[in-house]
């Protein structure tokens, strides 16, 4: 109990330093859902040892302790009753994030619902007449795909498949599910930022390695981007924000697909798996001792 | 490189997929087009016939429009649901970040250098 119970938060750091390299040598749909499985675990299990480091609390209870004085006995103490404390505030804050979370989650779904009212339900393209480049994938049933006219005039014909192809592939593969828990295991366990980043930018690549497969060209998938990017991209705009994606993604269009290397997917489920262990471990020895406390 | 088109890998493409790719066409121009000038856009591996079939299933759903003041046979979008889902686009972005910034969108923002590293690469392959 007293090692096991911090494995979890041990791993999760481990978990975020590894994912960005993890991102660059495996096949995106692979390395996506090996990262997102490992992180969801890896979020419960240092939810769950929090619970247990709060639950130590009870052994600090007056009546208990009273109870345990009348009786004689020497109450055991697994971890500092500050590091209780702790725990049970960090929760307090982790529930806080997951709930905003889910609530950011549902507003972007009711928005882009209302986007898509009055079209057909056989129709999959939703068309904005609007002179700003955008477009993006609409999950649900039917999934529905949005582009704006100003990104649909840029583009040549081939490169509009290449579009088309790539939002696709974000609905048949259900990206967002992927993102969503991912993005929650992050507000859990604040440690697992960068997983979400990664996984957030490997189903970018997953689906251009789909579109340059649908359109039998990686060439015109990596044009496709730029000219998307480069119109997208308003001059005036004063904040150049930029996390170097755009860049990655074509550069990555630019030499062959990389290999689908299954140890690797399975050393960063094992990230994901161990801290599960070590919390299920930590949670028998709790129950031993609140055993041995209440009964 | 400008101007050819290449093909799928003989992958099949469903007749909502093909109906997207039809409608996206008619989006990218100002013009109004005949499904001849549609067939050859769309790379030429689709039957006019097809083509026609599409455009009559769009038009059937009010998406498309004959083109009444223009050729005969061609086709423009229609507008009006357009402009509206536009407004409620700016409108949910102009609310503030969150709800489009959550999305995956196609591509997200641009450095100077980055955007002259792109430029480059689409003058090299001549396009």
């Amino acid at each position: 109990m007293r090692i096991d119970v911090y494995t979890p938060l041990l791993l999760s750091l481990l978990l975020a330093l590894v994912s960005p390299r993890v991102g660059l040598r495996l096949a995106p749909a692979p390395a996506a859902r090996a990262l997102t499985a490992a992180a969801v675990l890896a979020a419960g299990a240092t939810t769950w040892a929090l619970v247990l480091l709060t639950l130590t609390l009870v052994g600090q209870a007056p009546p208990v302790v009273a109870d345990a004085r009348e009786d004689g006995r020497v109450l055991p103490d697994p971890v500092p009753e500050v590091v209780a404390v702790a725990a049970l505030a960090l929760l307090t804050v982790a529930a806080w994030r997951v709930l905003r979370a889910v609530r950011a989650e549902r507003a972007t779904r009711r928005t882009l619902r209302r986007l898509c009212e009055g079209y057909p339900d056989g129709t999959e393209l939703v068309v904005a007449a609007s002179p700003t480049a955008q477009a993006f994938a609409v999950p649900g049933t039917p999934g529905r795909i949005l582009v704006t006219s100003a990104m649909l005039a840029a583009l040549r014909p081939a490169e509009r498949r290449v579009l088309l192809a790539h939002e696709r592939a974000h609905l048949a593969h259900r990206h967002s599910l992927l993102v969503h828990a991912v993005t929650l295991a992050a507000a859990a366990n604040p440690l697992l930022a960068p997983v979400r980043t990664t996984v957030a930018y490997l189903v970018e690549r997953w689906a251009d390695e789909h579109a340059a497969e649908a359109v039998g060209d990686r060439r015109t998938t990596a044009q496709a981007l730029a000219r998307a990017a480069l119109v997208a991209h308003r001059p005036g705009c004063a904040l150049h924000f930029s996390d170097r994606a755009v860049t990655r993604r074509v550069a990555a269009l630019q030499i062959s697909p990389p290999p689908h290397l299954r140890p690797i997917a399975v050393a960063v489920l094992a990230l994901g798996v161990l801290p599960a262990l070590g919390a299920a471990d930590a949670t028998g020895d709790l129950l031993q001792l609140l055993r041995s406390v209440l009964t | 490189m400008a101007g050819t088109i290449p093909r799928g890998r003989g992958e099949r493409r469903s007749p909502g997929e093909l109906e997207s790719e039809v409608l996206a066409t008619l989006w990218a121009t100002d013009q109004a087009l005949t499904p001849a000038e549609i067939q050859t856009d769309l790379g030429g591996d689709l039957a006019y016939n097809t083509v026609h079939t599409i455009l009559r299933r769009l038009h059937d759903k009010g998406l498309v429009l004959r083109d009444a003041d223009g050729r005969r046979g061609a086709y423009r979008p229609a507008k009006n649901a357009a402009q509206m889902t536009a407004e409620a686009m700016h409108h949910a972005l102009d609310r503030g970040p969150d709800p489009i910034a959550a999305l995956q969108q196609f591509v997200t923002g641009l450095s100077p250098a980055e955007e002259a590293a792109l430029r480059s690469l689409l003058r090299e392959s001549g396009a």
